[in-house]
């Protein structure tokens, strides 16, 4: 997997070692396979546009605006200077930098450029097809341009390249993270001080050596990270055969919206939640009948949406709770902070704050209209008009409740 | 979407029923009348120790678009003597198939629920006024009356010569014998009170 980048990387060095003034027949050749070498580290570096030419490196005395802030994702091979003002180089894969300060806080979607999924990427290593190469070949020719200028560009000059111990130019900073993808190939000869050593957990190399509080804020990332990966895929066994009791459709192969689940307070039976809210909408039938269960006919007072089945009273519990919550941020449109009236009282799900935010206790809903049912049963009307109200305007909870979920999904992705 | 649910459903309900154990045990039945999915006839075997042992109903079942919101209409196509069916029209008093619907519901269950129907009736909520009374009033008679239903038009073991005698002498006079029978069983068999409001 590694080894592509590692052979170039390693050729590079090698070409790097080799006089400068070899014959043009074997430069040549090195030539291309040094600019394969250079391409294949900026898809590394993930970048999505690797440098297609050679040509355009050694250009602009312009200083980069990216390398002052520290964020030159082209590194080494980017166009504009990396000298600074002062006289001062500094060396070093400065893309590489998110790396070695916070590994551990990739949690979801930030990744060090140094991952895998980049790797997997990478242009193959054909040193004949490389259609820049005659380019190369014409500055190759010019004798005053070292091996280092020919992949660095001229600001390369004087440029440290830590890893050739042999002291051919000055070395940089030893104290610094070596920027190789580890296991480092320099292995003890490494001039770099610090090697990030593997993390078990997500296998990766991102445990500082010294700096204690770095993995154990690492281990501990990880294994949240590895918690929710665990949690999330529990959810997705126990949901994934679960077919709605209405269309019978298997929920979690509907497409799109319709692969949501409508869990009911009450009583444990599956359904999807456009089915289930269809039915507790029909006009057909008394409020008592589609109030309740099609299954088991145990009223439930409201549906709540949900991407998983949740299986154990803890699950649902908390299902339901974060519902109440999400539905609790936003204000209530009967209430319009203070300058309406809700009817449903301190009943309502949604929040009932005036503008300056202090929340309001509207007291208990106004005793509605009672009607008598045939059979002398007395159906408070509010407790109806409540809850279709609560399902008519719920959907965006989902939207909540699903975008949580997505994050869960990204991070058991990066757990593979 | 209502009817790709509607017939999606019922394709697999069809299934069901197809695999149930109730089809190995022969005891209901289904199949279809179109291409659509929306018209079956269903049959029910008669539950032991009824009336309706032995005896085979067939029903026809109409799927609404709104299935499964709305209940299927179902009805007896073989003539039944049943205080919760009509002995003319063959429509079913049964709550599940009117406002006690419930979306989960499916062929199998109901079919399952009128043969439970045909077991236990409910002679205070009748559809056939008639039959009602007549379980409440002479439950010997229903019973025999019940049986001779069976035997005639679902083909049960009970034959009752008595009953057959009666409604030849009716049959005799010019009238049609399955107007004879209902007459006949709705006056109790009495051959004379059946004759006279035959032909008041």
């Amino acid at each position: 997997m590694s080894t592509a980048t590692l052979n170039g990387a390693a050729s590079t060095n090698l070409l790097q070692q080799q006089p400068s003034t070899s014959t043009e027949a074997s430069s040549s050749v090195a030539a291309a396979a040094a600019t394969a070498a250079v391409k294949t580290r900026g898809a590394e570096f993930g970048d999505d546009v690797a440098p297609t030419s050679t040509s355009h490196l050694p250009t602009s005395p312009a200083i980069c605006r990216y390398f002052q802030k520290g964020i030159c994702r082209f590194g080494s091979v980017c166009r504009f200077s990396h000298d600074l003002p002062g006289g001062e180089v500094i060396s070093s894969n400065t893309n590489n930098s998110s790396g070695s300060t916070a590994p551990a806080s990739t949690l979801n979607n930030e990744r060090p450029s140094t991952s895998r999924r980049n790797w997997a990427n990478a242009p193959a290593f054909i040193p004949a097809a490389d259609h820049a190469g005659g380019e190369v070949l014409e500055s190759v020719v010019d004798p005053n341009h070292s091996w280092a200028e020919v992949v660095f560009g001229p600001n390369a000059r004087g440029r440290s390249m830590p890893h050739m111990a042999s002291g051919f130019h000055e070395i940089a900073s030893v104290d610094e993270e070596c920027p190789f993808e580890s296991p480092c190939p320099y292995g003890m000869f490494c001039v770099y001080a610090i090697h990030m050593e593997l993390c078990e957990m997500c296998d990766q190399f991102c445990l500082h050596p010294n700096d204690e509080e770095q993995r154990k804020k690492h281990k501990k990332e990880c294994l949240q990270q590895h918690e929710q990966a665990m949690e999330l895929s529990f959810a997705v066994a126990r949901s994934k055969d679960k077919t709605c009791g209405i269309c019978f459709d298997t929920i979690m192969e509907k497409a799109g919206r319709e692969k949501r689940f409508g869990i009911l307070p009450n009583c444990n039976h599956i359904f999807c939640l456009e089915c289930i809210r269809k039915w507790r909408q029909a006009k057909q039938f008394e409020h008592k009948i589609t109030r309740s269960c099609p299954e088991c006919r145990v009223s439930s007072d409201f549906v709540c949406p949900s991407a998983f089945w949740v299986e154990t009273k803890e699950e649902k519990d908390k299902l339901l709770g974060d519902y109440r919550k999400a539905l609790g941020i936003k204000d209530c449109k009967y209430f319009k902070k203070g300058d309406g009236k809700c009817p449903f009282g301190n009943k309502c799900f949604y929040k009932h704050a005036l503008p300056n935010g202090d929340l309001v206790d509207v007291g208990c809903p106004k005793k509605g209209r009672k009607i008598h049912r045939s059979n002398n049963e007395i159906i408070n009307l509010l407790d109806i008009y409540l809850y279709e109200f609560l399902e008519q305007r719920n959907l965006n909870f989902l939207d909540f409740f699903e975008s949580t979920g997505d994050e869960g999904e990204d991070s058991s992705d990066d757990e593979d | 979407m209502a009817v790709n649910m509607a017939v999606s459903r019922i394709k697999r309900e069809f299934k069901e029923v197809m695999r149930s154990e109730e089809i190995v045990q022969c005891s209901i039945k289904i199949e279809l009348i179109n291409d659509s999915w929306t018209e079956l006839r269903g049959e029910i075997a008669g539950p032991p120790d009824t009336p309706y042992e032995g005896g085979k109903f067939v029903l026809e079942i109409k799927v609404p678009e709104t299935y499964p919101f709305n209940p299927p209409k179902v009805r007896f196509i073989t003539k039944i003597w049943h205080p919760n069916i009509s002995s003319v029209t063959g429509a079913i008093c049964l709550d599940i198939l009117k406002d006690n619907w419930a979306a989960a519901m499916t062929l199998r269950t109901v079919l399952l629920s009128l043969q439970a129907l045909l077991a236990a009736a409910e002679p205070d909520d009748p559809q056939d006024a008639v039959v009602a009374y007549q379980y409440k009033d002479k439950y010997q008679l229903f019973v025999m009356t019940a049986r001779h239903w069976t035997n005639v038009y679902a083909g049960g073991p009970h034959k009752y010569p008595d009953c057959d005698a009666k409604i030849q002498r009716l049959k005799d006079m010019g009238i049609d014998e399955h107007d004879a029978r209902a007459v006949l069983s709705k006056e109790n068999w009495d051959l004379e009170k059946a004759t006279e409001s035959l032909f008041s």
